[in-house]
């Protein structure tokens, strides 16, 4: 491989300038960024390094037996309790990842929407909320769009600019996706009804950019890897590009169980198993964390020391609190034309309208709304739904009847929303269960806020209403009115702030008490967005990565 | 989004409607061709991994009922008895020992019930009567689920034989579409909104 030939081979036993723990999202950007600033950059991946040749439309493999995300099977099992009164109960998983280079951006949906002006400072606007810790972020919108408007050129993002949308330094590189029938029927309803639909910004390249090709629309990218590299994962986008530099070492199948401290307290060694089981210890000047919102506080939690008696980095006690997931809510609906909402991306439009509710509705959120397939175009787990408007027949000939038009002649109106920070919605260590390393399971203890639901249910209710605007001739609808338990958006369990008593990171997601780690992902955000929270979670990694080869140039690390 | 997808499954298999008007896939010649196909392969007793040859019997006349070939191609065309052995000798001992137990459990009751041994040498109407009696047993809800799954996953896990499941819902495996996708926007091209 070209790109292998241009890799360095760092010694273990000599520090690297950075090491980097996981190469998703924020990790794939930092690779990037720190090592082509000329710094001696080691990646620590858990998972292989698949290409786009590797990808496959494989329901069975990706959906059943995890071959990208992970879970029991393979040796990973978590637990999960509604709260701490509860026994805690074994699961396939709970909090769902993808273990590859690129993470969870190489099968995830490719929706970007950034984050608006309102979510950096909506705890301000909008008042407290009495039990939760929702609030402010120490960064506003200003301060991230340059980075947004990065990761639109960078990384890739296709739509299209206007008065719908947040406010920006510059256009789209890629217009946006041909619009889809589902979204024909989305966007005439949401027109009647007097809103503002307007084509969805997605990280799949409509067409060639960067030297990646376009978009052939095969449908499969919720939940696949891509196939032709036209979805923007930082596997595609960024990987490539750390390689090259020379300075950026991969370590694929690479686990790592502990972040080591010095004398003086600082970040200088990161262990990790190799595939095999060797152990390994890395020495390193600074250590970047970028694991996701579920396994960065657990490293944290598992890096206890002497030192650090409450975990790394976590005097303030807040590391693995505030976990947010984003709700969701669906309403599917039955067309009399073919639809075929399982060809090409998954949605290319979206409303805002509701992105902020009345308040006089008496509890907080908002959200959006895009149209989809049900089942994410996938087979298997449409039928396995069970003929979705049929009367029950789960099984027969009645039943394989219903599936026949299903497939093809529904749209799903998805809402996509908030979720608040609460003190006892965590990520921790299980006392008992442990993984095939022997390191405690990932134990997630989790409840949506009353809030939360009631959002669901408001998009709900509106999506129902909507498909019945678009002439839906059957419909059908769901949302978690008993809250949710499980999720793939890991958020804010090392939220930033710049109070050390009530946040982990500050605002270049530097760690309040050690100097040399930083932890760069969704762990960091303070709130949750609207449901789509990756372009986020990457413009933080472009902003982080700015400051931090600032501090390393002053010599401030 | 596993944990939805499950809650959503649940909740969509108590939800109330009817579908109306099926489509029918495939022309008659085409059925006959992929039946007669299916029914050599399962007279050839393609070699099993870990059912034993009594085992593929009754559970094929099992999936046969959850998906039946009637107008078109069921779990027996797809070979989905195939695919079942394929992916329970892919470290899932449990499950299997959940059909052993189910297929030993509906046995018993075929034989109190109609006097014979076997499932599948019962007529389909009493299949049905005997599969819906255990329909909320953890026996049928695995097999439908390896049923489901071996109609509608990749041929290469040894069933969805010719695509026949993919036929069968209208889903053509194509890796590259052009719009028009569907009929609402080739109307909205075609009024230029």
């Amino acid at each position: 491989m070209a790109e292998a030939s241009t890799q360095p081979s760092y010694s273990t036993r000599e520090e690297v300038d950075f090491v980097i723990v996981g190469s998703g999202a924020a990790g794939g950007v930092m690779a990037k960024e720190l090592s082509t600033a000329g710094f001696s950059v080691v990646v620590l991946e858990q998972g292989p390094h698949l290409k786009a040749a590797d990808f496959k439309h494989d329901e069975w493999g990706y959906d059943v037996n995890k071959d990208l995300t992970w879970g029991a099977r393979q040796g990973y099992p978590q637990t999960f309790r509604k709260s701490v009164d509860e026994e805690t109960v074994t699961r396939e998983s709970v909090l769902d990842y993808a273990h590859n280079v690129g993470g969870s951006s190489v099968h995830f949906s490719g929706n970007f929407w950034r984050f608006r002006p309102i979510d950096f400072m909506e705890a301000s606007v909008r008042g407290p909320i009495a039990g939760t810790n929702f609030a402010d972020w120490p960064i506003s919108y200003d301060d991230l769009e340059p980075y947004y408007t990065k990761v639109d050129w960078e990384v890739g993002v296709s739509g299209l600019a206007g008065p719908w949308d947040p406010p920006r330094s510059r256009e789209y590189p890629c217009p946006p996706m041909p619009v889809k029938s589902s979204d024909v029927l989305l966007e005439r309803a949401a027109k009647k009804m007097g809103l503002t639909p307007y084509p969805a910004p997605v990280a799949i390249l409509s067409q060639p950019h960067n030297g990646r090709p376009g978009c052939i629309h095969c449908g499969f990218c919720n939940g696949y890897g891509c196939e032709v590299n036209a979805k923007s994962s930082s596997m595609a986008s960024m990987i490539p590009l750390a390689l090259a530099s020379g300075n950026c070492e991969l370590r694929t199948g690479c686990t790592v169980s502990r972040v080591n401290t010095d004398e003086n307290g600082r970040a200088n060694e990161v262990l990790y198993w190799e595939e095999d089981g060797t152990e390994q210890a890395q020495l390193a000047k600074a250590v970047v964390l970028c694991a996701n919102g579920a396994e960065t506080p657990r490293l944290l939690l598992a890096s206890e020391s002497e030192q650090h008696p409450n975990g790394l980095a976590n005097s303030s006690g807040v590391v693995g609190t505030n976990l947010m997931f984003n709700g969701y809510s669906t309403a599917v609906g039955l067309f009399d034309e073919p639809v075929n909402a399982h060809k090409s991306v998954p949605a290319t439009r979206v409303l805002h309208d509701f992105y902020e509710l009345d308040p006089s509705l008496g509890f907080y959120g908002g959200g959006g709304i895009d149209a989809r397939h049900f089942s994410a175009g996938r087979p298997m787990n449409m039928a396995l739904a069970g003929g979705l408007l049929g009367n029950g027949p789960t099984w027969g000939s009645e039943y394989k009847k219903n599936l026949q038009k299903e497939f093809t002649h529904t749209a799903a109106f998805d809402g996509h929303t908030t979720s608040l920070p609460l003190a006892t919605n965590t990520v921790t260590l299980d006392p008992v269960l442990k993984d095939k390393w022997g390191r405690a399971a990932m134990r997630t203890t989790y409840s949506d806020h009353p809030d939360d639901i009631a959002t669901m249910k408001f998009f709900y209710d509106k999506t129902m209403e909507l498909l019945d605007v678009a002439g839906a001739t059957k419909s059908v609808g769901f949302y978690a009115e008993d809250g949710q338990e499980g999720n793939v958006h890991l958020l804010g369990t090392c939220r930033m702030g710049n109070d050390p008593s009530t946040s982990v990171v500050d605002k270049f997601n530097r760690s309040h008490d050690v100097e040399n780690l930083f932890m760069v992902d969704g762990s960091s955000l303070v709130t949750s967005g609207r449901g789509q929270p990756t372009m986020t979670i990457m413009a933080l990694a472009f902003r982080a990565a700015d400051n931090i080869i600032q501090f390393a140039r002053r010599g401030e690390i | 989004m596993i944990d939805t997808q499950l809650s959503r499954r649940a909740f969509l298999r108590s939800a109330s409607a009817a579908a109306k008007n099926s489509i029918i896939v495939l022309g008659l010649p085409a059925i006959l061709v992929s039946c007669e196909r299916s029914k050599q392969a399962i007279l050839n007793n393609e070699e099993f991994s870990v059912l034993t040859e009594e085992e593929a019997q009754e559970l094929h006349a099992v999936a046969a009922r959850i998906i039946p070939t009637d107008e078109t191609p069921g779990a027996t065309e797809a070979g989905v008895i195939y695919f079942i052995d394929n992916v329970l000798n892919d470290k899932r001992e449990a499950e299997h020992e959940t059909l052993r137990i189910g297929l030993r459990e509906i046995q018993i009751a075929a034989a109190q019930k109609f006097n014979v041994s076997y499932f599948h040498e019962l007529e389909p109407e009493q299949q049905d009567q005997l599969l819906t009696e255990f329909e909320n047993t953890e026996f049928f809800g695995t097999i439908r689920f390896l049923t489901i799954a071996g109609m509608f996953s990749l041929p290469e896990y040894g069933g969805n034989r010719d695509k026949v499941g993919y036929e069968l819902i209208g889903f053509e495996d194509r890796h590259a579409w052009q719009p028009p996708y569907g009929f609402y926007d080739a109307d909205y091209a075609q009024r230029g909104e």
